[in-house]
């Protein structure tokens, strides 16, 4: 068994020590936030924070995560929307949803390290997630706007 | 996950060959996409406190192998002569990936010929420190690079030093989108401040290299991005590019006379 605290709360996994954490997270665990989608570390779909850090959880093999904190995308909302989250609502941000937990989870750790970002700073932010419906504009706009409203 | 190096070199003896080290995983966890047999068992070095330092004194920078590209970017920021180094921490890939992959990774990986941290340390003039069965060994990156597929199994990269001196350097890279894929080239350049040169090229074949035709070329020239892109093109008969996905073998060669007239612009003025 490997033990890990997923959004706060102890768990422990039985899979083997080579799984990725994201197949962990949604098939044993049922957090089907973070996305499988390349499965290769592109399009960041499947972003989470390991001990406070954003990561690809489809290349972080479950061992190495055992003891750690992972945080994902269900924990944001915690007490109601976040400030990013509702910004994003409020640019209608939003399409297919497939990128968006990925994005936020970039975006929530970089907002906290860059609070007054410029808009190439976001840009530069997101290079390692993709979207494939809404041409990144309104998501950058929306990322701003919540720095501003902090 | 080995505690200690001293665990680490001893698991992967009792292995015998059989067991790979595992450090941020980023290219071993695609192994399927490549279908590639996974190891029969890895050894987790990302966790050793001396693998994770970076000692920077007067002489030299030490680089643990396991610090990761992002904490090397930082720790690299305020020193200006390792600038070409920083610049391929801080850019490769995405900042997912560059908090996870570690230095050792991306010069251990003998298959993956879009590295950047090993044009950028070849530039530089880095040395390697290996544990190989259970003694330490320090030789030239250059050196490295080619045995590194033939040296003892079980062996360890441990540490990479990085002399310092007064120089200049840039690391140009030229990857499909402007950020976040696999550079087609890379063009790696530092100048010292008695006027030598040295170049390091890194995509175009299958392992990065020195170019020392273009080296002797330059050296104590007044570099000037135009002239020293005119004299990259007189001296590219050497490269075979390899094909890829990104792009044909010859675009990679055809595109280093810009690249290196980029990375002399990117110098900027002598400090
Ligand atoms: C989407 C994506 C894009 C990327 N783009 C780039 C890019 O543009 N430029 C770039 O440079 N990199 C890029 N990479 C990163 C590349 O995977 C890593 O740079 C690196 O090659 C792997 O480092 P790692 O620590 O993750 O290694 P691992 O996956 O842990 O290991 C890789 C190999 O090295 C061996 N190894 C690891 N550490 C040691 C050691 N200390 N001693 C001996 N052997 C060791 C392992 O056994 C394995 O064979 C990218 C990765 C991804 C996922
Ligand atoms: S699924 Fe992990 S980065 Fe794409
Ligand atoms: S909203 Fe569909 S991929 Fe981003």
């Amino acid at each position: 068994m490997t033990a890990l605290t997923v959004n706060g709360e102890e768990r422990a996994s039985r899979s083997g020590p080579m799984t990725p954490l994201l197949d962990v997270l949604r098939e044993e665990f049922f957090l089907t936030g973070a996305k499988a989608v390349c499965r290769e570390g592109f399009c960041g779909a499947c972003t989470v924070h390991l001990d406070g850090e954003p990561v690809a959880s489809c290349l972080v093999p479950l061992g190495a995560a055992a003891g750690r904190e992972v945080r994902t995308v269900e924990a944001l909302a915690a007490g109601g929307l976040s400030r990013l989250q509702q910004a994003m609502e409020d640019h209608d941000a939003v399409q297919c949803g497939m990128c968006f937990p990925g994005m936020l989870m970039t975006l929530t750790d970089f907002l906290r390290h860059t609070p007054a970002p410029t808009r190439a700073e976001v840009k530069a932010a997101l290079a390692g997630n993709i979207c494939r419906c809404t041409g990144y504009e309104r998501i950058v706009d929306a990322a701003l706007d919540a720095a501003r409203s902090a | 996950m080995a505690a200690s190096l001293a665990d680490a070199v001893a698991a992967l003896a009792e292995r015998a060959g059989e067991g790979a080290p595992l450090a941020g995983a980023t290219w071993i966890m695609r192994a399927p996409l490549r279908r590639e047999p996974a190891a029969s068992a890895y050894v987790g070095i990302a966790r050793i406190p001396e693998l994770r330092r970076i000692d920077i004194d007067d002489r030299s920078v030490a680089i643990g192998a396991c610090v990761s590209h992002a904490q090397l970017a930082a720790a690299l920021a305020p020193h200006a002569e390792c600038r070409a180094l920083a610049q391929a921490a801080g850019h490769s890939a995405n900042p997912a990936i560059r908090r996870m992959a570690t230095v050792g990774g991306n010069l251990s990986t003998s298959a993956f010929a879009a590295a950047d941290l090993v044009p950028a340390l070849l530039c530089l003039d880095a040395e390697v420190e290996l544990q190989i069965g259970g003694t330490g060994e320090r030789m030239a990156l250059q050196r490295f690079l080619a045995h590194r597929t033939s040296l003892e199994p079980g062996w360890l990269l441990n540490r990479v030093i990085v002399p310092r001196r007064p120089r200049r350097s840039a690391h140009v890279r030229l990857p499909l989108r402007r950020a976040g894929d696999y550079p087609v080239a890379i063009v790696s350049l530092a100048v010292e401040d008695e006027g030598a040169v040295s170049v390091a090229i890194g995509s175009v074949e299958p392992v990065a290299r020195r170019w020392p035709a273009l080296e002797a070329a330059l050296k104590g020239d007044a570099l000037d991005p135009v002239r020293a892109a005119a004299r990259a093109a007189d001296h590219l008969d050497g490269f075979n590019g390899r094909a890829g996905i990104e792009a044909p073998g010859w675009y990679r060669v055809e595109v280093l006379p810009v690249l290196v007239g980029r990375a002399v612009a990117a110098l900027g003025r002598p400090a």
